[in-house]
């Protein structure tokens, strides 16, 4: 090459690697809270933004770990009636609720023949500690079938270690078909509207039939309920990832 | 509405209210007004000026103010008088104090008896011909007449009501928020009207209130977020019960 000046031409050392963390990133875009989502309505977005605000600082004080319906979770609570004035409560996590501050999710177990179900809320300052005990994630995301199954579907040993996680890639499908107890069940299981996957039915081809008279199949092409989140999605994950990192 | 926690762990309701805009638009006397105190006029949130008539335009050409959406008034002691185009902010409150709430709640349009005012009605079967939702006897025999404000079907809701002595919880003095305990009349985004409370349990409840209101431009610099004493902050870590 010929320089301008008729010197030889400066040293150019060569470009530093750009190392992209691929696992990293992953990691960043995978997983939002549903609470942080806000439902559609006509409430001014203001309240909206207050709630995360006080979200994020709860979740700066006190970790609130990732998890979905099907983990198996172990929460310590606060209570001035018990002896050493803490709870500690096993079970798997069916169902996730709410919006905002008042975000719950319900717990189930069966102790000593006896099936149990607390509703914890997330945000609540009784809250000690929650901690993952085992990762998978089910075929719904609402497993309020397992009140009508068999009770070893439902039982967690209460002293159960933490199972520990291999990668930090994948949350693994559990494809379990759960057998249920006879019927009557306290929700037609069977039914369309539910779309449950996971229960093995045992019941005969004309009642399954039956069951999808009440089926119907222009609610996906339904253009009015598609509430469309991703945009708002990414808005409040790049909220949170400002405001953790400060 | 939003849920808070006490610092004991026990969780409460929450309405949030927020200040838009508010100006003092003009000084009534008593002697002028003809009632027991002096009053003041009161502007709430701005809109535009064209879809009013002229002569509604006048009150706020004097105060040198927008055009309001709402117009309400504070009955005032002499002392506590403020000068017409004022702002009133959100901190003229403060948590810990006993608050009423006025608004027009939502309206129910035609209602009939059992809706509006909880009458029973009449069982679904066993030989009831076409009447299960009907009043019934309106009167008895002897009166030979229907009293006045005898309870019939009619309008419902889209009146004034007030719920008395709620507590404010928390004001947010950057964007006028004011937190206030368990439930207020109207729907979300309605216009409220917000007054010390008149009960006389909480007569002697606020101590050193910002007198006669909240100046923005005064020496007083409030931090962002104002709590009660017994609100769980966020910024604590979790309860535990020694």
């Amino acid at each position: 090459r010929v320089s301008s000046d008729g010197k030889p031409p400066k040293f150019q050392p060569p470009p530093k690697p750009v190392i992209i963390d691929r696992k990293t990133q992953k990691e960043e875009r995978r997983f939002l809270s549903p609470e942080f989502i806000p439902p559609r309505g006509r409430t001014d977005p203001l309240k909206y933004y207050l709630e995360r605000k006080d979200m994020i600082q709860r979740r700066k004080v006190f970790n609130i770990p990732e998890f979905y319906v099907g983990h198996v979770l172990a929460v310590t609570t606060a209570d001035p009636y018990a002896s050493d004035k803490s709870k500690r409560f096993v079970g798997i996590c069916i169902q996730r609720g709410g919006k905002g501050l008042g975000a719950t999710f319900v717990l189930r177990n069966v102790i000593e023949d006896q099936g149990v179900e607390i509703c914890y809320e997330l945000y609540s300052p009784r809250i000690q500690a929650i901690e993952v005990l085992k990762l998978e994630k089910r075929l719904d995301e609402n497993l309020m079938y397992l009140r009508d199954a068999l009770p070893e579907y439902s039982t967690f040993d209460v002293n159960m270690k933490p199972v520990p996680r291999m990668d930090h890639e994948d949350i693994p499908v559990n494809k379990l078909q759960v057998r249920m107890k006879p019927k009557p069940w306290s929700k037609r299981w069977e039914r369309p509207k539910y779309n449950i996957k996971g229960i093995k039915f045992e019941l005969p081809e004309h009642k399954m039939k039956a069951a999808q008279k009440w089926s119907q199949p222009w609610l996906e092409f339904d253009m009015l309920r598609e509430y469309d989140t991703s945009k708002i999605e990414e808005k409040i994950r790049k909220e949170l990832r400002e405001e953790l990192e400060k | 509405m939003m849920p808070i926690w006490t610092k004991s762990g026990e969780k409460r309701a929450v309405t949030l209210l927020k200040v838009q805009d508010c100006h003092v638009l003009r000084y009534v006397s008593k002697e002028e007004s003809g009632g027991k105190t002096a009053k003041l006029l009161v502007g709430g949130k701005n809109v535009s000026p064209f879809s009013k008539p002229e002569s509604a335009h006048e009150i706020f050409k004097e105060a040198g103010v927008p055009q309001k959406q709402k117009v309400t008034t504070f009955n005032v002691t002499e002392d506590a008088i403020i000068k017409p185009g004022t702002p009133l902010y959100a901190a003229h409150f403060r948590p810990g104090q006993f608050v009423d709430v006025t608004a027009k709640t939502i309206g129910k349009g035609f209602q009939g008896v059992v809706k509006r005012w909880g009458f029973k009605g009449q069982p679904a079967s066993h030989g009831q011909t076409k009447t299960h939702r009907r009043p019934g006897a309106i009167s008895t025999n002897k009166a030979a007449k229907v009293y006045r404000g005898k309870k019939m079907p009619g309008k419902m809701g889209n009146i004034y009501r007030t719920s008395f002595g709620l507590k404010v919880w928390r004001i947010n003095t950057k964007h006028d928020i004011i937190y206030v305990n368990g439930s207020v009349p109207g729907h979300t985004n309605c216009l409220v009207k917000v007054r010390d409370s008149k009960l006389p349990t909480y007569k002697d409840c606020n101590k050193n209130p910002p007198f006669p209101t909240f100046f923005a431009d005064g020496d007083e610099e409030l931090p962002e977020d104002l709590f009660d004493k017994e609100i769980f902050q966020f910024t604590d870590s979790s309860v535990t019960f020694a």
